[in-house]
């Protein structure tokens, strides 16, 4: 058997190899000036007043892929949720306070006010610089784990109301739907960005429904990021396996 | 109304979003009720949306119409096939929550709505799939639908077996999506475009007169890998066992229902419009690629289906078989293949649905799927038991079911040999149904022995709180509906002939096929159901005469529960199938 696996692993392996290398010849050279969609892409952003033409992507021309994505998030903490609870076999047991090095304490409380403004900056910021709703979330998120280097896991935890994460997790998705919808509602289409005004370009209000779609999006991954966190963090220090079964 | 569309993704969405934020303070029948009343709403958007399918409707998401005929939006289409999957997908989620209705255990408990809205997600995101006009967009749908599976699947996470399952389900699938996704790319340095229509006219206008490169043909292969992953044609096909027989009985209605179907019904549409023209791969080398691959997923899934004992296992490996005839009607290339797999995929769609139900029924009676350990013991199951007969025969293409009509009609397109693939699969999946019936509900012959090599089916967890002392009505009459639906679709005059044209008004310029049954089609029908009687009957009485060869040995060893060696058949796979679309642009 181990022997027909590696038989079928090379074939399989040599045979897309081939293809994709062959595939890789025909590719246009690099640095080329022909991007028909890239093009395309920049002007619909500058129409609209947006400066990050990734925001505008994201929030405006594509934002019903970012819908996708941001149920993919969302499905994937509902499958955390099942998935990663205590199965019949375990019991939780509060985690022993550990004792953390002066300096690594120090460290952790100086920088995590600073990563959670960076965070919220990144985010606020979307349509104007590199960043928006995605990276943010994930910074803001992982700042307030610094609480559990710096101190331990019960003041995270003290920080951390899973509830609300997980209301606010939902919520998000439910801003994003609505704003979605409320362009069906006014009769042009779903997730159409014509309802606010454009604003001036380079301003934090610039951009119609992408500064307000980016929020809902930051606020998401922010609340999943730590949701799921939470449940892998569960898994590692609370939830023990029974003794003897 | 086209402004409508995205509405059967937004609506499923929003209604588990708002479960999910409320679900700590709802009663759980409030929880269920919202989930009927969201994916009911949803079926009756999609059924709304069918009707006015004609002439086929289009949306630009955000209202970003083409410019000089380009376009930076993201397209949705609103065709017959896309809103009949949308429908089928909606329709068959509000029969597998109905299923689920009160009985079905939910953890975590504390957490009321969480399993509601994980199937709901799940809709919306099959739903997405299916309106998708955008291949970026398809494959964010099929990430969608895929993750919510995984979960689904392991939802019942005290059973090593559904952990299992569900984690060579998610490698599995992950691969395929990236294999897509990596195709996708290919695509888009090529065309700079990602609206499929779009991709296909960038690619015969970047091929000119040349026809076909390597870049077209690894393009090609990628993303019919992702979309045959899905489809679980052979060799691309081990994760499905392993994930329907553990997942719970309402997500395993869905996913041998439609998920499966969708993969098929994705490389139709993927093919038509983006491969089909000048510049992709040529109609030959199509065709030779899906019906060899769709012959070879019957025979092995028909084989393996009459070797299972585990019941859920073989109605997992009767799917593989079906989702082969489906993928070699698809891969002629006719209208009538298309009308015949379209009608075929919704008769498959309720009887596989309720024999899913009726196994639910036997695991929450009697904490077992095993035909060797029941022999005999639900003979008490009336109702389950002639359901489980009849969508036997519905399997078996027994006229006038809907998987007859479609059954017959693919067949005759189909034409030949092949026209023995069909018989056969149908008949041996049928037949190994019927020998369960046999066994199980009337105990007819001796008990079976246990042989090596066999996931046995027993001692499994009851999906309810305890098992059932009686079986809610519920659970009776979904199948009953469900069955009841099969047989509509092959038996109501003129739906046929409706289906055929939204089909063909999309895949076939409008095309004018005449759907009905003919003597042909009935004969073969029935010559299937008999034999899948007489194969029933023989291993009811002489079991030893219908035992494993030892050639069937080897074949069933392939399926290890091992991921690594799934991963290997995915190369290899994609190697094949690499192999078989090469002739065409050898010679373009």
């Amino acid at each position: 058997m181990n022997r027909l696996r590696l038989w079928l692993l090379a074939v399989g392996g040599a045979g897309l190899a081939a293809l994709l290398v062959a595939a890789c010849l025909d590719l246009p050279a690099f640095g080329g000036r022909w991007h028909p969609y890239g093009d395309r892409a920049v002007q619909a952003s500058l129409d609209r007043h947006i400066a990050n033409t990734i925001a505008s992507v994201n929030f405006d021309q594509r934002a019903y892929d970012t819908l996708g994505e941001i149920s993919i998030l969302f499905a994937a903490v509902l499958g955390c949720v099942v998935l990663l609870r205590e199965a019949r076999d375990e019991h939780r047991a509060p985690p022993e306070p550990a004792e953390v090095a002066r300096p690594v304490r120090r460290y952790a409380l100086l920088v995590l006010p600073v990563a959670l403004v960076t965070g919220l900056y990144v985010i606020a910021h979307g349509q104007l610089s590199p960043g928006g709703g995605f990276q943010g979330g994930v910074v803001a998120a992982t700042a307030l784990h610094l609480l559990y280097l710096g101190a331990d896991y019960g003041a995270l935890e003290r920080v951390r109301p899973l509830g609300v994460y997980e209301a606010s997790d939902s919520l998000a998705v439910c801003a994003y739907l609505v704003l979605g919808l409320a362009g069906v509602l006014a009769g042009t289409a779903f997730l159409a960005n014509t309802l606010l005004p454009y604003g001036t370009f380079n301003t934090l209000s610039s951009g119609g429904t992408v500064p307000l779609l980016n929020a809902a999006v930051g606020m998401e991954v922010a609340s999943a990021v730590v949701v799921l966190l939470a449940h892998f963090l569960d898994q590692a220090v609370e939830i023990e396996e029974e003794h003897g079964s | 109304m086209h402004h409508l569309l995205p509405l059967l993704v937004a609506l499923p969405l929003l209604g588990a979003a708002v479960l999910v934020a409320t679900g700590r303070h709802l009663p759980r029948i409030a929880a269920e009720i919202t989930g009927f009343a969201v994916s009911g709403g949803t079926a009756a958007l999609a059924v709304v949306l069918l009707l006015d399918s004609s002439p086929p409707m289009v949306e630009w998401v955000g209202g970003w119409l083409p410019v000089g005929g380009e376009s930076v939006g993201i397209l949705v289409v609103g065709d017959g096939p896309a809103l009949g999957m949308a429908t089928l997908v909606s329709l068959l989620t509000l029969a597998a929550l109905a299923y689920s209705w009160r009985y079905f255990d939910q953890p975590p408990h504390g957490r009321t709505g969480t399993f509601t809205a994980l199937m709901l997600v799940f809709q919306g995101g099959m739903c997405g799939f299916a309106i998708a006009g955008d291949l970026f967009n398809a494959f964010v749908f099929f990430e969608l639908m895929s993750v919510t599976a995984y979960a689904l699947t392991g939802y019942r996470i005290d059973e090593a077996k559904a952990v299992q399952g569900a984690l060579t389900f998610g490698v599995v699938n992950s691969l395929g999506a990236y294999a897509m996704l990596m195709g996708i790319a290919l695509l888009y340095a090529r065309t700079g475009e990602l609206a499929m229509t779009k991709i296909g006219r960038g690619l015969d206008s970047a091929a000119g007169q040349g026809g076909p490169d390597a870049l077209v043909l690894a393009s090609f292969v990628l993303v019919l890998t992702g979309l045959l992953v899905k489809a679980a044609a052979v060799p691309f096909h081990f994760w499905l066992p392993d994930a329907h027989a553990v997942a719970p009985t309402p997500v395993c209605m869905l996913l041998s229902g439609v998920m499966v179907e969708l993969g098929a019904y994705g490389v139709w549409r993927v093919y038509g419009t983006v491969f089909a023209g000048p510049g992709g791969i040529p109609a030959a080398d199509l065709t030779r690629a899906l019906v060899t691959l769709g012959a070879v997923t019957a025979a092995v899934g028909a084989v393996m289906c009459w070797y299972q004992r585990h019941i859920k296992r073989l109605l997992a490996y009767s799917t593989v078989a079906h989702t082969g005839l489906f993928v070699i009607g698809l891969g002629i290339l006719t209208p009538e293949g298309d009308d015949g797999v379209a009608l075929y995929m919704l008769g498959h769609a309720g009887v596989k649905a309720a024999l899913f139900a009726c196994a639910g029924v036997l695991l929450d009676r009697f904490g077992s799927v095993d035909e060797h350990a029941l022999h005999g013991r639900a003979g008490q199951l009336r109702a389950t038991g002639v359901m489980f007969g009849i969508g036997a025969l519905g399997l078996a293409g027994l006229p006038t079911f809907g998987t007859g009509l479609g059954k017959a009609i693919t067949e005759e397109a189909v034409g030949g040999p092949l026209t023995v693939v069909f018989v056969a699969a149908s008949a041996v999946t049928a037949g190994a149904v019927l020998r369960v019936t046999a066994r199980v509900f009337l105990g007819l012959g001796p008990r079976p022995e246990d042989a090596e090599y066999e996931t046995s089916g027993s001692d499994e967890e009851p999906e309810t709180p305890g098992l059932l002392g009686r079986i809610p009505d519920t659970m009776t009459i979904v199948p009953a509906v469900l069955l009841a639906a099969a047989l509509a679709v092959g038996s109501v005059p003129g739906f046929g002939e409706l289906v055929a044209r939204y089909v063909n008004e999309t895949g076939s310029g409008g095309a004018h096929v005449s759907v009905h049954w003919t003597l042909h089609g009935a004969v073969l029908g029935v010559a299937s159901t008999v034999l899948a009687a007489a194969l029933a009957a023989l291993a009811v009485t002489r079991p030893r005469w219908v035992a494993a060869p030892d050639w069937a040995a080897p074949l069933r060893r392939l399926q290890s529960g091992h991921v690594g060696d799934y991963v290997a058949w995915l190369l290899v796979g994609a190697t094949v199938l690499g192999a078989l679309a090469l002739p065409g642009v050898l010679g373009g």
